[in-house]
Formats: C-alpha cells, sequence, structure tokens
C-alpha cells in the first residue's frame, strides 16, 4: 500500500502534527519560490450526523454503541456506515461517555509497559466495549487526516507527496516505530521523515523570520524550546553553532516524555471550585463535574488573561442540566487573585536551579495506566533537565533564549512567570530572553514541519543533531550462576548520543553467541543525559534515572547454510537511516550472516 | 367526409393526449428527483436513462435540512441557546439570570465568530462624523433624518454594521426524521 515517493512527482509537502490532544496538517506548494504553508481545513463530525470544519482534530475517537452507529450518524462524505468518530464529536462524547472513548492515545505510543498492538483503549472500559490498540488509534486520525487532503486535491495522492510528520523530541526508538507504523498503515508513503516536535516549533518560527533569524540569535547561543501541549511536556535545546563559516542550529538535549499539561491545569482549578460549592452545601453530580471542568477551561483563559486586583471575585456557574437553564445553574464567586496563584505557583512555582521534581511514591505493585507526573511543577522539571544536560555535575545549561509553544502559553501571566523564573536562576549575566517574532502557539508544529520539508528539498537552514538519545543493548554477564540472582546485566551503547542521519558504525565487543533456530531477545535501554559513550562501551552500574527500559529487540535466526554449528558468533553493528530510523543488526563475525533485530510484539509485554 | 374529419381529430386527439402524458410523466418524474435528490445534483436526461434508476434506488440520497436548523442547533449545542431563550424569566432574580447568561453569551460569541467571522462594517467610532459614498448599496448603509438630495451624503455615524465576513455552517448528514431536531432527546443510562 505504501511506497517509496517519486521525488519529481511530488507536488505538496505535507506536514503532520499528530498530537497528543489535537491534529493539524500544513502544507506546501513544492513549486513555489518562497514556503508558502497553508493549514488544512478538516471537516469533522461535530455532533451526530453534523459535519464542520475545523483547523484542528482533536485526537479522540469515540467508539460508538451498534445502534448508534445506524442511519449513517457517523458517516463521513468519504466513509459510509461508520461505528466511530474521531475529532471534536468524540471529544465530546469524551465528558459524557468515557467508557466509549479513546484519549491521550499518543501518550500510550510511549508507554513500554503494556503492548501497544493490543487493544486496550479505553483503558478500563467494560468487556462490551470493542477497544483499540494505540496505534489503530492513531492509525485513524491520521487516516481521516489524509482523506480529508484526499477530497480536496484529488490530484495529489499523499502516498505520492513528501510527507513530514512530527513526533514528540522524547520519543525513544520504539515509540519512533510504532508511530511510523501507524502512519504507514494511513497510507502515509514509506519515505515519511519523522521530526521532533520542538524542533518543528523552530522551524516554524525560521520560516516568520526568514533570514532575519540571524539577527536575533549568535554564534554561542543556546535556546530552549518549552512545548507545554494539553498533556504533555517536551522540552529541547538548540545551540548556535559554526560550520564552514555560516550560522548553523544543532539540537543539543530533549526531555523526558513528561505528562503534565493544560488539561492539568483545568483539573487543579475544577478541584479548587467543587471545593468552593461544598463549603456552600451543594454537591455536584457527576454530569456536573464534568460540566464544571469544561467551565473551568474557559474561565481559566479569562482568568489569566489579566492580572486581577486582589479581592476581586470571578463567577464560575454550571448550567442546568435539563432544558431548566437558569433554574438549575449554580454557580460560585472565586477570588481572582488568589484562582490565578493557585495556577501559577502550582504549576510554574519559584524555585531554584538545583530544585528537583517530588518523585512517585513506589508501591508494591506497579501501576500500568499512563504514568503521570507526580509533581506538576513545570519549572522544577525544568531544572532538572537544564541540570541533566550541564557541562558539568552543579553546572546547569544557561539557555540564551527562549522558544514556546502550546496553547498554554496564551497566558500572558505563565509566559511571564517562566521567564521570571529563568531569570532568577541566572542572576550573574543577561537574563534568557523570549526569541522575538511570531510564536503560533497552536498550530507551529505542523507549519514547522510542512517548511522544514521544503527546506530539505529546496535547501535552506536545517537543524543538526542526530539521535537524541544513546542505546544500550542489555548482555548478561557470564559467570557462576547464583540460586534465586539474576546474572548481572550490562549494558552495551551500540548508538552514541547525537549519531547523524544516514551513518552506520560497528560496535566493538566481545563475540556473542546466538543460537541457530531460535529467537534471540535482548533487553533494550536508551539515555537521553549519557552522552560521551562511544559504541562498544559497556556500563557495568548506572542510575535508574540514566537509563531508561524499553521494548526489548528481537531476532529469528534461520540455520546457515553451509555451517555447522549450533550457534554463530556475532557482533552489532548500527545504523541511523536518512530517515532518521534506527537499525541494529547483528553481524556474523567467521561468515558474512546478517539479522536485522525488530522491537519485539509480544503479548505478554506487561509482564516485564 | 365528415366521418373522415372524425377519424383524423381522433387521431390528432390521441397523438395530443399521448404528448400530454409523455409530458406529465415527464415532469412528474423530474419532480420527484428533485424532491427526492435536495436540488443537489439536477439530471435532465433521467426520462431518457430509465437505467439509471436503480443506482438512485441503491443510494438514498440525503434528505434536505433548513441551514436555520442547523445554526439553531449549533447554537443549542455549544451554548445553551434555545434552552435559555425559552425558559420563563418570570421566577428569577438578576443574579440568577445573570449567572447563566455568562457562559450562554460567551459560548454564542464564540459559535457566531466561527461560522461567520462577523465583524463591523466601518472602522471608525460611533458618533464621528461619517461619509455615504455616490452609488452606494441601499443594503450596506440605512439612511435616517433629514434623507434629501443626491449622495454622496455627510452625517453622524449611529451603528458601524455588522457583516459575515464568511459563512462556515455545518454540513448535515442525518434522516429525515431528525431533519428538524433542534437538540436530541436525552437519556442517561445507569
Amino acid at each position: 500500500m505504501s511506497t517509496s515517493v517519486d521525488k519529481d512527482a511530488a507536488k505538496f509537502i505535507l506536514g503532520f502534527d499528530l498530537g497528543t490532544t489535537n491534529s493539524v496538517l500544513a502544507y506546501a506548494p513544492l513549486d513555489a519560490e518562497i514556503p508558502q504553508v497553508e493549514l488544512l481545513a478538516l471537516p469533522q463530525l461535530v455532533s451526530s450526523g453534523t459535519i464542520e470544519s475545523r483547523s484542528m482534530l482533536p485526537s479522540f475517537t469515540y467508539l460508538a454503541n451498534p445502534n448508534e452507529a445506524g442511519g449513517g450518524a457517523l458517516d463521513l462524505p468519504w466513509a459510509k456506515r461508520r461505528d466511530f468518530a474521531v475529532g471534536e464529536y468524540a471529544r465530546r462524547q469524551g465528558a459524557e461517555v468515557p467508557d466509549r472513548t479513546v484519549g491521550a492515545a499518543k501518550s500510550w505510543l510511549a508507554h513500554s509497559r503494556v503492548d501497544r498492538h493490543q487493544p486496550i483503549l479505553p483503558w478500563g472500559a467494560a468487556e462490551s466495549v470493542a477497544k483499540i490498540s494505540p496505534v489503530t488509534a492513531s492509525q485513524r486520525y491520521l487516516e481521516h487526516i489524509v482523506a480529508a487532503w484526499q477530497e480536496v486535491h484529488p490530484e495529489a495522492p499523499v502516498a505520492e507527496q513528501l510527507v513530514v510528520l512530527t513526533v514528540p523530541a522524547s520519543f525513544d526508538a520504539s515509540a519512533r516505530e510504532l508511530t511510523r507504523e501507524a502512519a504507514l498503515a494511513a497510507g502515509l508513503p514509506r519515505d515519511l521523515v519523522l521530526l521532533e516536535e520542538p524542533q518543528a516549533a523552530v522551524y516554524a518560527w525560521l520560516a516568520d523570520r526568514g533570514d532575519r533569524w540571524r539577527r536575533a540569535l549568535k554564534l554561542g547561543d543556546t535556546l530552549l524550546v518549552c512545548d507545554v501541549g494539553g498533556g504533555t511536556t517536551d522540552l529541547s535545546l538548540v545551540t548556535v553553532a559554526e560550520e564552514g563559516g555560516e550560522l548553523a542550529l544543532r539540537r543539543m538535549a530533549v526531555g523526558n516524555h513528561l505528562l503534565v499539561g493544560g488539561d492539568n491545569m483545568d483539573l487543579a482549578l475544577a478541584h479548587f471550585v467543587a471545593g468552593r460549592f461544598a463549603e456552600k452545601g451543594t454537591k455536584l453530580d457527576p454530569w456536573q463535574s464534568v460540566a464544571l471542568w469544561h467551565s473551568c477551561r474557559n474561565a481559566k483563559e479569562s482568568l489569566l488573561a489579566a492580572e486581577g486586583a486582589a479581592g476581586e471575585n470571578y463567577p464560575i456557574s454550571v448550567l442546568g442540566r435539563g432544558s431548566r437553564l437558569i433554574g438549575g445553574t449554580v454557580t460560585t464567586q472565586v477570588d481572582r487573585q488568589s484562582v490565578g496563584q493557585l495556577l501559577v505557583d502550582g504549576f510554574f512555582p519559584h524555585c531554584k536551579v538545583g530544585d528537583r521534581p517530588a518523585r512517585r511514591t513506589a508501591s508494591g505493585f506497579r501501576e500500568l495506566g499512563l504514568p503521570y507526573e507526580a509533581d506538576t511543577a513545570i519549572t522544577r522539571h525544568l531544572a532538572a533537565f537544564l541540570q541533566a544536560h550541564g557541562p558539568a555535575p552543579g553546572q546547569p545549561v544557561r539557555p540564551t533564549h527562549v522558544l514556546l509553544n502550546g496553547g498554554v502559553f496564551k497566558a500572558d501571566v505563565l509566559r511571564h512567570r517562566l521567564l521570571e523564573v529563568l531569570g532568577e536562576w541566572f542572576t550573574d549575566n543577561q537574563p534568557p530572553q523570549m526569541l522575538e517574532g511570531r510564536h503560533d502557539l497552536d498550530h507551529a508544529v505542523a507549519r514547522g514541519a510542512a517548511y522544514y520539508g521544503w527546506a530539505k528539498q529546496r535547501g535552506g537552514l536545517r537543524i543538526r543533531g542526530g539521535t537524541a538519545r544513546a542505546y544500550y543493548v542489555g548482555i548478561e554477564t557470564a559467570g557462576l550462576a547464583v540460586p534465586g540472582a539474576p546474572r548481572p546485566l550490562k549494558a552495551l551503547c551500540v548508538v552514541p548520543n547525537g549519531m547523524e542521519e544516514g551513518t552506520d558504525t560497528d560496535v566493538p565487543s566481545d563475540e556473542i553467541g546466538l543460537i541457530v533456530g531460535e529467537p534471540a531477545q535482548f533487553r533494550f535501554f536508551s539515555s537521553s543525559t549519557r552522552k560521551t559513550d562511544r559504541p562498544g562501551e559497556l556500563l557495568s552500574a548506572w542510575s535508574p534515572d540514566e537509563l531508561e527500559e524499553t521494548d526489548s529487540l528481537e531476532t529469528a535466526l534461520p540455520a546457515v547454510e553451509g555451517v555447522d554449528e549450533d550457534y554463530v558468533a556475532v557482533r552489532f553493528r548500527s545504523r541511523i537511516t536518512e530517515l532518521g530510523v534506527l537499525e541494529l543488526w547483528c553481524v556474523g563475525t567467521k561468515n558474512n550472516g546478517r539479522w536485522k533485530l525488530e522491537f519485539s510484539v509480544r503479548e505478554d509485554a506487561e509482564g516485564k | 367526409m365528415d366521418q373522415v374529419w372524425l377519424v383524423l381529430a381522433t387521431i390528432v386527439a390521441v397523438l395530443f393526449l399521448e404528448l400530454v402524458v409523455w409530458q406529465a410523466v415527464r415532469i412528474l418524474r423530474k419532480g420527484k428527483m428533485k424532491e427526492s435528490d435536495g436540488g443537489a445534483k439536477p439530471q435532465a436526461k433521467l426520462p431518457d436513462q430509465p437505467e439509471s434508476k436503480p443506482a438512485i434506488a441503491k443510494q438514498p440520497p440525503k434528505p434536505a435540512r433548513s441551514e436555520a436548523i442547523t445554526l439553531l442547533a449549533t447554537l443549542q449545542r455549544e451554548a445553551r441557546f434555545v434552552d435559555f431563550i425559552k425558559e420563563p424569566l418570570d421566577s428569577y432574580s438578576d443574579a440568577q439570570i445573570g449567572a447563566a447568561v455568562r457562559d450562554v453569551h460567551r459560548d454564542c460569541a464564540k459559535v457566531l465568530d466561527r461560522l461567520f467571522a462577523i465583524r463591523s462594517m466601518v472602522d471608525q467610532e460611533e458618533g464621528s462624523p461619517a461619509k455615504v459614498p455616490a452609488g452606494f448599496d441601499a443594503g450596506r448603509y440605512r439612511l435616517t433624518g433629514n434623507v434629501a438630495g443626491d449622495p454622496p451624503f455627510h452625517g453622524r455615524l449611529v451603528h458601524h454594521g455588522w457583516e459575515a465576513a464568511e459563512v462556515q455552517l455545518p454540513a448535515w448528514s442525518g434522516t429525515q426524521l431528525a431533519a428538524r431536531v433542534v437538540a436530541p432527546v436525552e437519556v442517561e443510562l445507569a
């Protein structure tokens, strides 16, 4: 189904932003002399039988009861007899029929403790619901966008265009592979390029500034990209370097996948207001609680829009449910300033650059649901990020400029607070500055993706960086077995941090014996903080912060013709393709056999 | 001779009647087509191509729905507009009404902005001097006071006007039974 793109036949570059809460498509004609990036209007169900075009497709799937789906209520111009809906209608249903609504599928893609190919969403839904896998959900959002494109541009099939798809910088190789898989299943071309979202935001800024960017940034500057979306926070550092006498941008570090974002703020506000209702003796039923969340989402914008005077009250209402709207409305007053403080101090508190986010309290059993952050303080996560990537322990990276992305930063107070905190951390010199120019907080990632594709094709500034992580294969050390104790595990570095696209490397190591005719399986780890490990380096100890385990790798080893041995001695060879896909090979040391390692799709991934 | 005329007249009459009937069938068929197709795709050739009939029967055309109903349904869905207007205000205090109206007002405004991008037609302060150009469109200007003479007219701006910069009404694909539904019956299942 997916084919390679004939680059000359492509008419457009398409930039897909597959977001945790919203997805967007930006596109640019390839034959234009200057990049002209537009957003595609996405027709979607907003209610049963009602279709409206929006610039964003909420990344939600509603799995309808068969009786609801009858009569074509969920049909789209390009799809009849649908039994599910994606987009605005699904998002709205999520509030009232949570058991049939899939949300945050993207965060599940990055959650390696569950099998992302199994129908597990909606998480915890009843048996009667025909669940879907995180990969399928992601595929459906992309399919919807592809179909919307095809309706408007039947002359330019998506599979024949140049396609850039964005992923969080924090996505490891396995989460990227799953995203690719969903994209190919949705009909995107095989040579689609994955681009990190914070980088895409930088490209959007570059597209807007043109050549003037050289006036805003100079050699040695460090740009902090802070992307706070609905459900996730993604951090990256980009430095300005010199290459061949020209200024060049280099992505230096990426943060971990943080599950905290704007939705947490709405919920925090809703909890606070529910408390005020309770004080007045008003008990909210579940429907009212959902409606309150919705009211708080709107109130948040107003509350944060302007600095409220102390003591000024702001009314928050929950409208009556039935047709008696006014009669059923309950309302309460909140103190504008204290609520503003609740959000600003709750999510962007003043802290020291040496502070660490509070850890999740360890419990006896392992929770399988999404690992939401225990500490909602984005500033503390930022402090930890800057510390982790500093030149030496206790010496944080010092950004000179900040680029913001995500709807959360529409609120002036939050932007100001973030800069204020950064200024407190680095008092000795000029505090970090907001990057001048337009910050399109909602659509920058898709726009930037389209611009990147255009620049890649037509020539233009590109951010270099290679892999954001180093990767390690787990090797069980030989030695005397101790009953009841697992053999000590060592980690062999197979891909160094910053390995460039289009390169490969041998991994020097002792020979590793693989048994012929049996699948060989390796534990696989990644690190965003260990930057100096070279391929072949063997770690025997590491702190849990440094190395994160991800899906294991496996390969089936067929018997080698002409070789009559039970096992084959191999070493590893790693490769990063031009498209940024990581490939790991086992290469026979005594013959020419080569076996590619693939991410396991075991069904018992939960039991890992 | 009379008989010959009678025969001829009968033949003519039959031919005429046939023509009339054929025309009538044609018109009826056309009318039926129009009614069921919502006027979306006029197919003038239908009577000559009876073989296209089964294809139409296979895919029942979508029932039409007034765009005004679609707008009302949108305002109700997103802003509870109809609930608000239909509720008698007699038994409520101004404070109660005020509490509810804030949300309804905010959400109605969002709908109008999104679907119509409503903006003022002239970019100047109300109360300031205003000019009505020669050859103005009577639909774009409403003149009050002492209207005499020929344009251009000079006066005072009373209302800056409102204009929809775009019209982006949702498309509807529901059933005939639901064509006039502004808000569906809501039932919560335990």
